[in-house]
C-alpha cells in the first residue's frame, strides 16, 4: 500500500470518528456535566430549576425560556411534534441573532466546546418528562425551493393575504398588529417586524423563514402553515413564495451600518418642505441609530418596543430640517379606544426628541449625553403626537443636567414640527432656522462642522413617559460644506507645481550628470 | 537602485500593517469587528514611517548617495528622456490625487481619543462617606469561608444590573452594548479588570461615567452611577463575582 492510500484511510477513519463522536454526544449527552455548566452559565436567566425565573428574568423581553414545559419555540420538526435535539443545540450554539431589541440569549459556541453544548441539550431536556415519551420524526420536508423572482414575490404577496399574515404582521409587515397577543406563558408578544429580517430570532436565510412559516413558533400565536389541520394551510410552493415576499420587503434604511454615525445634511436650493413625503428627502442619505432603553438613571426601564430611528437632514441658506423615521407598532393616541385596546396600561403620547449642545464644541469636551451638565448645556427639540383632544405639539427644552430641564416659552423658539403615522411607521419633521438671536444658549448651525446629536423616543402604548424612554448616546450631524471651486483648483495647482518643480529639478540634475 | 526599492518596500510594508494588520488583529481579538485606523491618525503614522525609513536608509553619506543615485539617473541621464516624462507625470498626478482627497468634503466622524484607565483620585466620597482608595480593600476577599456564597450573590447583582451592557458572558456584549459609545468594558479581556486593583473598580462602579476625570471623557460614557442603586456591600460582591467568573485575579500592588 502506497503512502497515498494510507493517508486516504487515515482521512476516512478520522471522518468516521468525528461523525460518530458527534452522534454519540447527540444521543447520550452527559447531563451531569450539563448540569455543572448550567449552574455556572445559564441559571442566572433560566432559573435554578429551569423555570425561566432566574434573577435576570424580570429585565428581559421576551423572558428566558421555561424548560420545564418542554416547549421550544425555534424547532424544525413537523407541526405538533417536540423539538429535535439539533434545534436545541443550534440555539445554544448560535444564540438568537438580532440582539437589537431582542433576546439576550447569547451564542455559546465561542466559550463552550461542542461536547459541553450537547451535554447541555441533554440536561435541559431532562427538566421535563416530555422527551421520555416523545421524539421528533425528523426535519420537515422543504419541498423544492423556489428562487426569488418578481412573479414569485407577487404570488407570495397573494399568499400573505390568503393566509392572513397581515392580521398579525400588518399590511406592510411592520408588525403593527390589530390585536393584543399573548404567548402560552401569559406574556405579551409582538408579531415580528418582517421588514427587519436581521431581528429574526432563528435566522433570516430563506430556509430559516420557510421552516418558521411551516412549523410556526410553538407557544406563541405564530401559526404552523404546513399543519394539515389548519384553515390557512399553505402548500410547500406557496410557502416558498411567501418566503420570497418576506425577503423582498426588508427595509435596509433601518439597518445599522457599522461606523456610519454621521447624519449628512444635504444642501438644497429654495424652500424646505414640511411634507414628510417630499421628493427632496430621497436625496438625503439615511443614517440609522440604535435606540436603547433608558437604563442609566432613575427611573430606569427595561422593556422597550422601539429599537431604532433613521435620521435624514436637509438645509438651505436659512433653515435646517430633520426627518426622523421609526417603526412603531402602535399609534398612541390618549383617549382613543382602539389605542387603549392595544396598550400596556395607560396610553401616553408617542414622542421623539433630538438633543444638541448649546454651542458647537471647539474641543473634545461635550455636554453629558444625558441632558447636559453644569459646564455645558443642551437644547432638546421635543415633538409629541397629540391626543384625541389636543393637536401635535413641539417644545424646546433647555437643560444643564438631569432633572433641570425647562421648556422654553413658545414665543422664544422657532422650532416647528409635524408628524405623520402610517402603516406602522412614524415620520416626523423638526425644523429650525440655522441661526437665532439667542446665540448664548442655543446652537447656531454652521456648515462643515461636526455637531453632536442625540435622539430619544417614547412609545406611549408601552408605558413610556418622562424618564422611561429609549435613547442614543452622542452621534454627529454634519451640514455638508459647499464644495466650492477649491475641489478642482487645488489639485490642478498641485499638478502644475509638481510638473514645473520636477522639470526644474531635472534641469539641475542634467547639469550635474554632464559634469 | 537597491536602496530605493528597499525604501519603497519598507514603507509599503508599514502601510499594509496599519491598513490591514491592525484591523485584522482587532478582528482576531474581538470577533466580528474590523477596527480601521482613522484617516487622520493614519496620516500622522505614515509621516513618521516615511521620515523614519528615510533616516534609516541615509544614516551615512554613502548610503545617502546610493539612495540618491537612481533618482539622479532618472532625472539627469540624457538616455532616459521617456522614462523621465512618465515619472514626472505619475508624481504630478499622484500629488493632484492626494490634494483632491484632502480638499473634498469629508464625512468621516472625528476621532475621539479617551483614556480608558485614567489615574484614580486618592480618595472618593460615596453615600456621604469618604473612602481612601490607596488603602481600600475588598472586605469579602478575606472571608474565605463564605467565598462561594458571596460570589454568587455578586452574580445576582450582575445579572440584575450589569449584563444588558457588559454581557451575559461578561464579554462586553450585552443585548444593548452596540447602542452606547464608548462600548461597555469587556471583563474577559486581559486589558480590563485583570490589570486593575479592586479599589479602582470600586471607584469606577460607584461613580460611573460621570465620575471619570476629563481625560476619560465622562460626558460620553453610559456607565451608570451605581451608588445611586447599589449598597457598598453589593458593589464589593459584584467585584468578587467579576473576578470569580472570568478567572482573573485583581492587581494587588
Ligand atoms: C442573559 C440571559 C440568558 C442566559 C445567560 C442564557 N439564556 Fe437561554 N434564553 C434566554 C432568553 C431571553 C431566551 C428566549 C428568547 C426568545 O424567546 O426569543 C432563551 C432561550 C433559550 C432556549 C430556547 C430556544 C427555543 O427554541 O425555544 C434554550 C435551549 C436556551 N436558552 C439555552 C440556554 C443555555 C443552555 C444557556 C447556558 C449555556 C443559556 N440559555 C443561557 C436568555 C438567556
Ligand atoms: C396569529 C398571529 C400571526 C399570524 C397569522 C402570523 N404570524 Fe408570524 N409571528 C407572530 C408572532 C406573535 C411572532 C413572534 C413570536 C415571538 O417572538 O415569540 C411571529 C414571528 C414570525 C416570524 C419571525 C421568525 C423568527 O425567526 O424570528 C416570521 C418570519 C413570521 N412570523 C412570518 C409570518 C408569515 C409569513 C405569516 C403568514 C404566512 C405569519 N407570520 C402569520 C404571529 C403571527
Ligand atoms: C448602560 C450600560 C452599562 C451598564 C448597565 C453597566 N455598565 Fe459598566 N460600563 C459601561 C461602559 C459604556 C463602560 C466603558 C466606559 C467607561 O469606562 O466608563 C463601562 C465600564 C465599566 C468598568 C470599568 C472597566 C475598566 O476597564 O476600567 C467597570 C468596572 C464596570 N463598567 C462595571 C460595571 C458593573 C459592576 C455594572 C453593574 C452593577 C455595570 N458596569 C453596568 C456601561 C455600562
Amino acid at each position: 500500500m502506497g503512502k497515498k492510500g494510507f493517508k486516504l484511510i487515515l482521512g476516512v477513519l478520522f471522518t468516521v470518528i468525528f461523525i460518530y463522536s458527534s452522534v454519540v454526544f447527540a444521543e447520550q449527552g452527559d447531563k451531569d456535566n450539563g448540569k455543572k455548566i448550567y449552574e455556572k452559565k445559564c441559571w442566572w436567566c433560566h432559573g435554578e430549576k429551569g423555570e425561566g425565573n432566574g434573577p435576570a428574568a424580570e429585565f428581559l423581553n421576551p423572558p428566558p425560556r421555561d424548560f420545564t414545559l418542554g416547549v421550544y419555540k425555534y424547532k424544525s420538526s413537523p407541526p405538533g411534534q417536540v423539538a429535535r435535539d439539533e434545534d436545541i443545540f443550534r440555539i445554544i450554539s448560535d444564540g438568537m441573532p438580532g440582539t437589537m431589541l431582542g433576546t439576550a440569549m447569547p451564542a455559546w459556541k465561542d466559550v463552550l466546546s461542542e461536547k459541553d453544548r450537547w451535554d447541555l441539550v441533554a440536561y435541559v431536556k431532562s427538566m421535563t418528562d416530555l422527551f421520555q415519551t416523545e421524539k421528533a420524526s425528523g426535519e420537515i420536508s422543504l419541498g423544492s425551493a423556489v428562487s426569488s423572482s418578481e412573479e414569485s414575490i407577487n404570488k407570495g404577496k397573494e399568499a400573505f393575504k390568503k393566509a392572513k399574515c397581515f392580521e398579525c404582521h400588518g399590511e406592510n409587515g411592520k408588525g403593527d398588529a390589530i390585536k393584543k397577543l399573548k404567548d402560552d406563558w401569559g406574556f405579551r408578544v409582538w408579531p415580528r417586524n418582517l421588514t427587519k429580517p436581521w431581528t429574526f430570532r432563528a435566522g433570516s436565510e430563506p430556509k430559516d423563514i420557510f421552516t418558521r412559516v411551516s412549523v410556526g413558533i410553538p407557544g406563541t400565536p405564530m401559526p404552523a402553515f404546513a399543519d394539515p389541520k389548519s384553515e390557512t394551510k399553505l402548500t410547500d410552493e406557496e410557502r416558498w413564495h411567501v418566503v420570497n415576499y418576506v425577503k423582498s420587503i426588508a427595509d435596509d434604511t433601518k439597518k445599522l451600518k457599522e461606523g456610519e454615525i454621521v447624519v449628512k445634511a444635504k444642501y438644497v436650493e429654495g424652500n424646505l418642505s414640511e411634507d414628510v413625503h417630499a421628493p427632496e428627502w430621497n436625496n438625503a442619505p439615511p443614517t440609522a441609530y440604535q435606540l436603547v432603553p433608558q437604563i442609566i438613571a432613575k427611573e430606569r426601564f427595561f422593556k422597550p418596543t422601539i429599537d431604532g430611528v433613521t435620521v435624514r437632514a436637509l438645509f438651505n441658506d436659512k433653515e435646517i430640517a430633520f426627518l426622523l423615521e421609526w417603526d412603531d407598532r402602535t399609534k398612541s393616541v390618549p383617549g382613543d379606544a382602539d389605542a387603549e385596546k392595544l396598550s400596556e396600561g395607560e396610553v401616553f403620547e408617542d414622542a421623539i426628541a433630538i438633543q444638541l449642545p448649546t454651542s458647537i464644541p471647539e474641543a473634545m469636551q461635550k455636554p453629558y449625553f444625558g441632558h447636559g451638565d453644569k459646564e455645558m448645556g443642551v437644547n432638546q427639540w421635543y415633538w409629541s403626537s397629540g391626543s384625541t383632544s389636543g393637536a401635535q405639539t413641539v417644545k424646546v427644552i433647555d437643560s444643564t443636567g438631569l432633572g433641570s430641564g425647562k421648556a422654553r416659552d413658545t414665543a422664544k423658539t422657532d422650532v416647528k414640527g409635524k408628524g405623520e403615522y402610517k402603516a406602522g411607521v412614524w415620520r416626523v419633521i423638526l425644523k429650525r432656522s440655522l441661526t437665532t438671536a439667542n446665540a448664548k444658549d442655543e446652537l447656531q448651525f454652521e456648515a462643515g462642522k461636526f455637531i453632536p446629536i442625540g435622539v430619544a423616543s417614547w412609545d406611549g402604548s408601552n408605558g413610556e413617559k418622562g424618564s422611561k424612554h429609549t435613547m442614543t448616546t452622542w452621534y454627529w450631524v454634519l451640514l455638508e460644506p459647499k464644495a466650492g471651486s477649491k475641489v478642482y483648483t487645488y489639485p490642478a495647482a498641485a499638478i502644475i507645481v509638481l510638473v514645473v518643480g520636477q522639470l526644474w529639478f531635472a534641469r539641475g540634475m542634467r547639469k550635474e550628470y554632464e559634469k | 537602485m537597491k536602496k530605493l526599492i528597499q525604501a519603497v518596500i519598507l514603507i509599503l510594508v508599514f502601510y499594509l500593517i496599519l491598513k490591514v494588520g491592525i484591523p485584522a488583529l482587532g478582528s482576531f481579538l474581538h470577533h466580528g469587528t474590523w477596527p480601521v485606523v482613522p484617516t487622520a491618525l493614519m496620516r500622522i503614522y505614515m509621516f513618521f514611517v516615511v521620515a523614519g525609513v528615510l533616516l534609516y536608509l541615509t544614516f551615512n553619506e554613502e548610503s545617502a548617495k546610493e539612495l540618491g543615485k537612481p533618482i539622479k539617473e532618472i532625472y539627469g541621464s540624457p538616455e532616459k528622456g521617456g522614462l523621465r516624462m512618465i515619472v514626472i507625470a505619475i508624481i504630478a498626478l499622484f500629488g493632484g490625487y492626494v490634494t483632491y482627497q484632502n480638499v473634498k468634503p469629508s464625512f468621516e466622524a472625528p476621532i475621539e481619543l479617551r483614556s480608558i484607565h485614567p489615574a484614580p483620585p486618592s480618595s472618593v466620597e460615596m453615600w456621604g462617606k469618604t473612602y481612601n482608595l490607596m488603602t481600600l480593600t475588598n472586605p469579602f476577599r478575606a472571608d474565605k469561608a463564605n467565598y462561594e456564597k458571596n460570589a454568587k450573590e455578586g452574580g445576582i447583582v450582575f445579572f440584575k444590573n450589569c449584563f444588558y451592557c457588559h454581557g451575559d458572558k461578561l464579554d462586553g456584549k450585552g443585548h444593548y452594548y452596540s447602542g452606547v459609545s464608548p462600548l461597555p468594558a469587556n471583563f474577559v479581556d486581559v486589558g480590563t479588570i485583570a490589570q486593575l486593583q479592586e479599589s479602582f473598580l470600586f471607584w469606577r462602579i460607584g461613580t460611573g461615567g460621570p465620575g471619570l476625570p476629563k481625560e476619560g471623557a465622562p460626558w460620553r460614557s453610559a456607565m451608570p452611577i451605581w451608588q445611586h442603586f447599589l449598597s457598598e456591600e453589593e458593589i464589593w460582591k459584584v467585584i468578587l463575582f467579576l473576578y470569580d467568573y472570568t478567572g482573573h485575579s485583581p492587581r494587588t500592588f
